[in-house]
């Protein structure tokens, strides 16, 4: 179909479009190169510690440096557990629904577009970097100011920076920007949803009052018949008018768009045509399939009837949709699940301590001068310098016993108290 | 699904199929545990890693307070040459990438079209700057040629030159794209004579209702009046507009309309093409800049004869196609599509070839500095707005 | 004994005996060898006369079986009868492998060429490959019959454009030479003249007058015969030039009808000719550059859609006044609302991964590796 090739164009579909297989298959490696990395580091920054406290105790250590060595030295000590890929996955989702919450702290509220494209940022990110690398509660507030740029919706950084709880400077939100850039493959345009659906329910509007336009392949359709089609459809139970049921299916699809279709992979396995039209199916399965068959036709006289492209499109159409309808369905809100929470609570807790300490002040380094930042990048490459992963691991050791407020804690303890 | 008779003619069907093998073949590397393990960094770092390894650097072409433009070409094909245009972070700009560095990357990621300059790829380099693998252009830009009395070109040049300008404008615009900066110096020469559209750092998506826009966009003499009049909503008509300057332009070799502040710029196309009233231009009282006319001083709108007489060398129906992208009421101008419908494509002269064009061969220098010039102002929302300055004695 | 016999002699016998009729030029000192390019057997003029008169017929030579024709046997050009050999074969193989330098894409496909030519001639030469070279030879001739002819005719023109030229270059010489002399005459008479006007002059003038007659008289001898030098000069160079130009003209003709001549593309034999280019009929021009305007599957837009959203900006006149159109919104929602609904992810991404998967194999620096062999293509030995 044309309009398809449109599609096809746009670097949703050339970048980041995804089987389920490919998408699973790239969040392992994300995962298992992030794990060795987080395991190699805090082995590292141990060794560092144990030989620091060691000289400090007038014993002189037997190795000095963070050596191989050392580590089979420390091999008495457990190995850190990391997070699986599902792990990572339950953490981005906790926060991409943090960016719907912090959305609505704005007055007035961040557009819906503004905080969705935030959402399939903070994911798309997250497809080739590992929350155990750049901790999700900075990643995501950088997303959601870079969307704001992206989407035409343009707050200064200041006037952004002043609605974040907690003592989040402008620099703590920016500091990650072009590390989000580059992971996005500086590809910042996200096609939603939500434009299509309008135009849908506008044409079912159209249809309702009878001017609604015959499809091209379908040259002989009246807006008489389509009215007539629409009208006698199987009465939905809680609609009383045709334009009400049309307005109720409206209200449910935009509230499945704004909600499921962003904490779930959606984005990344089907098109936005398909998941505004299985959003639809949801909402009201027979208007959903009424308006199709105005596209493509019915379902074919003789199924054994075959080479009629529009119901082989129609047939293959109705099984992704399908699939894209379960997947909307089967999410549910964390906040009203508290097995979920729980879960969450314990993959925090797990985070904290397999947090990679060489990334830890995340890409500290990123929004230096670009002079200065050259000789850090060049000096930083292989590894940070010894002492300052020492530092930083004895920070994250000090910081482990008096439990920092970590952002989004209190946005949770908020809700649990309503 | 081959239902679509599309899909084989658009002529960006190739670039498309080559930038996605690119891009599967960076998305397999990635899938490829054997190359990951290897190095040991994050995905995407080695995905943008890739990237940068596929084009080396050459000279310098040209430097400006905004980007630095090189010469590249790819690691295993020297001979296909690249513009890398490296864009230097501001230092001062407190929020991060500046807007226009945001939205040239946004919009061209998503445009494919023989008439629109192809982005072939963005990396970022060790020093933290964005660096956009262009299309090379070598030959300049329209208004090199305009400038350049050694070059003499004629009713067929133009034709053809309006008409890759007028595609490359449909195409952004059936995309939902306004441009936003059209003029000369932004059309830039393919080696084999195409005209390119370039400079996207004012460009936006439009169409969307109750959605402001700014309108402090489009050098100030390619600005239509409805800009002028600080119009918020608007549609493709602007870029209509701008078109219709560049066409009067290239016809006379001068600006057609040259204020000297946006004031004046107002005055000046009254006088050109007459002065709007609510009668030709239902609502223009009611823009938020509307400036009320002398009533001592008003002139009656244009009418084709005016056009014949100014633009003799377009002929009777080029001067009708220029009217209809000059009317003052947006809603009135030619839309693009409207535009390369119309019957002058079809009288004679024929457009030139592409090949057969006038040109300069001395463009290198200037694609270098066409593309550090500073994109329009910031964005939408901020007070302060500083429209471009255009100076052509300043000198490149 | 004379010097002419020695020499004669220290040629051998083979040189002076006839191998066929044994007659020795010891005894008919004007006895002439002849040869014939099928087997190059030398044998006398009167051997050819006796046996090839009445027509043609097998060589005498012993175990040699080739069909001659008298026509063909000819005086032999060089001494070593190999040499004469290779000249005839070379001969025919340039004729028929007549291609030109400007017909080629590249320097390297017309070295290319040549090298093959050479090859092609060695074969015959030595022997080598016979049989599969004269059949490629005799096919490509067959082949291309029109361009080897217009490139013979233009190898014609070249040499007798060159005669031209050459005789037309003796011509003006001659000329100049005899302007020369003319000129020298004319002079010389001049200064007779003078001399007489001066001398008669002075009888009658006054002894004063003398010097200054005599200087006026030199003056005017020499402005004669400069002027008259250059304006001659004038004239031959425009002359000149009118023939020079002719000659040009004349070639340039040739040269573009030979080049209409010259049809075949890439031929079996030759690689890298230069395509040439028919001229394609001249295509409507299309302003769309190919794609369809407003072609949609899937709906038929309207002028308007129902929307109580909408509604307020339907009466909002700053915002029509501006230029805001509702119908690029209805465009972008109904296309938005389409595009894509018939790209199946799951067969269109795996399908592009699998097209691919040649690449994840191969670690990125060998495909790298890889890919430059491969663009390296003719270029390559740089």
């Amino acid at each position: 179909m044309i309009e398809d090739d449109f599609y096809r164009s746009s670097s949703q579909f050339r970048f980041w479009s995804y089987t389920e297989t490919s998408l699973r298959s790239l969040r392992a490696t994300t995962n298992a190169i992030a794990s060795e990395r987080v395991q190699s580091a805090l082995r590292k920054s141990r060794g560092a510690q144990r030989s620091a406290t060691s000289s400090a105790a007038g014993t002189p250590a037997p190795n000095h440096t963070g050596s191989d060595a050392d580590s089979k030295a420390g091999g008495e000590e457990t190995e850190i557990e990391c997070l699986t890929p599902e792990e990572e996955h339950q953490l981005v989702r906790y926060f991409c629904e943090q960016i719907i919450e912090l959305g609505e702290m704005y007055k007035p509220p961040l557009p819906t577009i503004v905080r969705a494209t935030a959402i399939q940022y903070l994911r798309r990110f997250y497809l080739t970097n590992s929350p155990m690398t750049y901790h999700p509660k900075s990643i995501m507030l950088c997303a959601l100011f870079l969307a704001t740029k992206t989407d035409n919706y343009y707050l200064s950084l200041r006037q952004f920076t002043e609605v974040i709880p907690g003592d989040t400077t402008s620099e703590d939100i920016i500091r990650p920007e072009y590390l989000v850039m580059q992971s996005l493959r500086f590809t910042f345009d996200i096609r939603h949803p939500f434009r299509g659906l309008e135009g849908a329910i506008m044409e079912l509007q159209a249809i309702a009052q009878g001017i609604g336009q015959p499809a091209p392949h379908f040259p002989t359709q009246t807006p008489e018949d389509l009215k007539r089609k629409l009208h006698a459809l199987h009465p939905s139970p809680t609609a009383s008018s045709t334009t009400d049921r049309l307005a109720r299916a409206h209200h449910n699809t935009r509230e499945i768009l704004k909600s499921a279709a962003q904490m779930t992979d959606a984005y990344f396995l089907y098109t936005p045509s398909q998941i505004w039209l299985s959003a639809f199916m949801l909402a009201d399965r027979p208007l959903a399939e009424f308006y199709l068959d105005t596209k493509l036709g019915g379902p074919p006289a003789d199924p054994q009837q075959q080479g009629n492209p529009l119901s082989e499109l129609r047939t293959k159409l109705l099984r992704t949709l399908t699939g894209c309808s379960n997947l909307l369905q089967a999410y549910t809100p964390l906040a009203s699940d508290p097995d979920q929470k729980k879960n969450l609570r314990r993959i925090r807790k797990k985070l904290f301590h397999c947090q990679n300490p060489e990334k830890a002040d995340l890409a500290g380094q990123k929004r230096i001068p670009a002079a200065a930042a050259a000789a850090v990048a060049a000096a930083a490459d292989p590894a940070t310098s010894e002492s300052e992963m020492e530092r930083l691991a004895k920070k994250r050791k000090l910081e482990g016993k008096q439990p920092r407020d970590i952002f989004g804690g209190e946005l949770v303890t908020q809700r649990t108290k309503e | 699904m081959a239902v679509s008779p599309l899909s084989s003619l658009s002529p960006s069907a190739s670039d498309t199929a080559v930038k996605l093998t690119c891009a599967v073949n960076l998305q397999d590397n990635a899938h490829s545990p054997l190359i990951t393990h290897s190095t040991g960094r994050e995905l995407a770092e080695q995905l943008n890693d890739d990237v940068r390894h596929k084009y080396i650097k050459d000279k310098k072409l040209g430097e400006g307070t905004y980007a630095v433009v090189y010469l590249g070409h790819l690691r295993v094909d020297p001979s296909s040459l690249v513009a890398i245009k490296k864009i230097k972070v501001n230092a001062e700009y407190k929020d991060g990438l500046s807007m226009d560095a945001i939205r040239e990357v946004k919009y061209l990621q998503e445009l494919s079209h023989p008439n629109i300059i192809a982005l072939h790829d963005v990396f970022s380099s060790k020093d933290q700057n964005l660096n956009l693998v262009l299309e090379y252009l070598p030959h300049g830009d329209l208004e090199m040629l305009i400038k350049d009395g050694n070059v003499h070109y004629g009713a067929a040049d133009v034709k053809a030159w309006i008409g890759m300008l007028a595609r490359g404008v449909w195409f952004c615009h059936e995309n939902f794209i306004l441009h936003r900066d059209i003029k000369p110096n932004n059309l830039l020469i393919a080696f084999d004579g195409e005209v390119k559209l370039a400079d996207f750092g004012l460009a936006r998506s439009f169409a969307d209702p109750y959605l402001n826009m700014t309108h402090q966009v489009i050098t100030r003499w390619y600005r239509p009046p409805e800009l002028l009049y600080g119009a918020r909503q608007y549609s493709g008509a602007v870029d209509i507009w701008s078109i219709g300057m560049v066409f009067a332009e290239l016809l006379l070799r001068v600006p057609f309309v040259a204020g000297n502040s946006d004031l004046d710029q107002i005055s000046k196309v009254c006088e050109a093409f007459g002065t709007p009233t609510e009668d030709n231009w239902p609502g223009v009282t009611r823009l938020p800049n509307y400036i009320p006319a002398d009533k001592n001083h008003t002139v009656p709108i244009q009418g084709r004869e005016f056009f014949l007489r100014q633009f003799p060398t377009a002929g009777p129906v080029g001067a009708d196609l220029l009217m209809s992208m000059c009317m003052l009421d947006p809603r009135k101008r030619s839309t693009a599509r409207q535009v390369l419908q119309h019957k002058w494509w079809f009288t004679e002269p024929k457009p030139t070839e592409k090949e057969n064009l006038p040109r300069k061969s001395d463009g290198t220098q200037k694609m270098g500095n066409g593309l550090t010039r500073k994109g329009g102002e910031i964005d939408d929302y901020t007070f302060k707005y500083t429209a471009r300055q255009l100076d052509f004695n300043a000198g490149e | 004994m004379p010097p002419s016999r020695e020499s004669i002699q220290n040629r051998g016998d083979e040189d002076e005996v006839c191998p066929v009729c044994k007659s020795s030029r010891y005894l008919n000192p004007d006895m002439q060898f002849l040869i014939n390019p099928e087997c190059y057997h030398k044998m006398c003029e009167s051997c050819v006369d006796r046996i090839f008169s009445s027509g043609p017929a097998n060589c005498p030579v012993a175990g040699c079986h080739k069909t001659l024709r008298k026509n063909r046997f000819r005086k032999q050009t060089f001494e070593d009868i190999n040499v004469e050999r290779e000249v005839d074969i070379r001969r025919r193989v340039m004729q028929i492998l007549n291609r030109r330098e400007d017909e080629f894409d590249s320097k390297r496909a017309w070295d290319d060429f040549l090298e093959q030519r050479e090859e092609i001639i060695a074969n015959l030469v030595h022997g080598t490959d016979v049989a599969k070279t004269e059949a490629d030879l005799q096919k490509y001739a067959q082949e291309n019959t029109r361009s080897i002819r217009a490139n013979q005719a233009l190898d014609a023109q070249e040499a007798s454009s060159f005669q031209e030229r050459q005789t037309q270059e003796q011509e003006l010489a001659r000329l100049r030479r005899q302007a020369a002399r003319q000129e020298y005459e004319n002079e010389r008479r001049e200064l007779l003249a003078g001399r007489e006007d001066v001398l008669s002059r002075l009888a009658a003038g006054r002894p004063a007058d003398a010097a200054a007659i005599a200087r006026d008289g030199q003056k005017v001898l020499l402005k004669k015969s400069s002027a008259r030098r250059s304006e001659e000069d004038r004239i031959r160079q425009k002359q000149a030039a009118l023939r020079g130009s002719d000659a040009r003209r004349a070639g340039q003709f040739g040269l573009t009808t030979a080049d209409k001549a010259g049809d075949a593309g890439d031929t079996g034999l030759i690689k890298g000719l230069r395509k040439i280019k028919t001229p394609e009929p001249e295509k409507p021009y299309d302003p769309f550059g190919g794609m369809v305007p407003d072609k949609r599957d899937y709906y038929t837009l309207r002028d308007f859609y129902p929307s109580s959203y909408l509604d307020p900006i339907r009466q909002d006149t700053r915002m029509q006044a501006g230029g805001y159109d509702l119908r690029e919104y209805y465009s972008r929602t109904l296309l938005e609302a389409f595009a894509g609904l018939g790209c199946f992810i799951d067969e269109e991404v795996s399908q592009r991964d699998a097209a691919n998967s040649m690449g994840i194999t191969m670690p990125v620096a060998t495909e790298g590796a890889a890919l430059a062999a491969g663009s390296s293509g003719p270029a390559g030995n740089v």
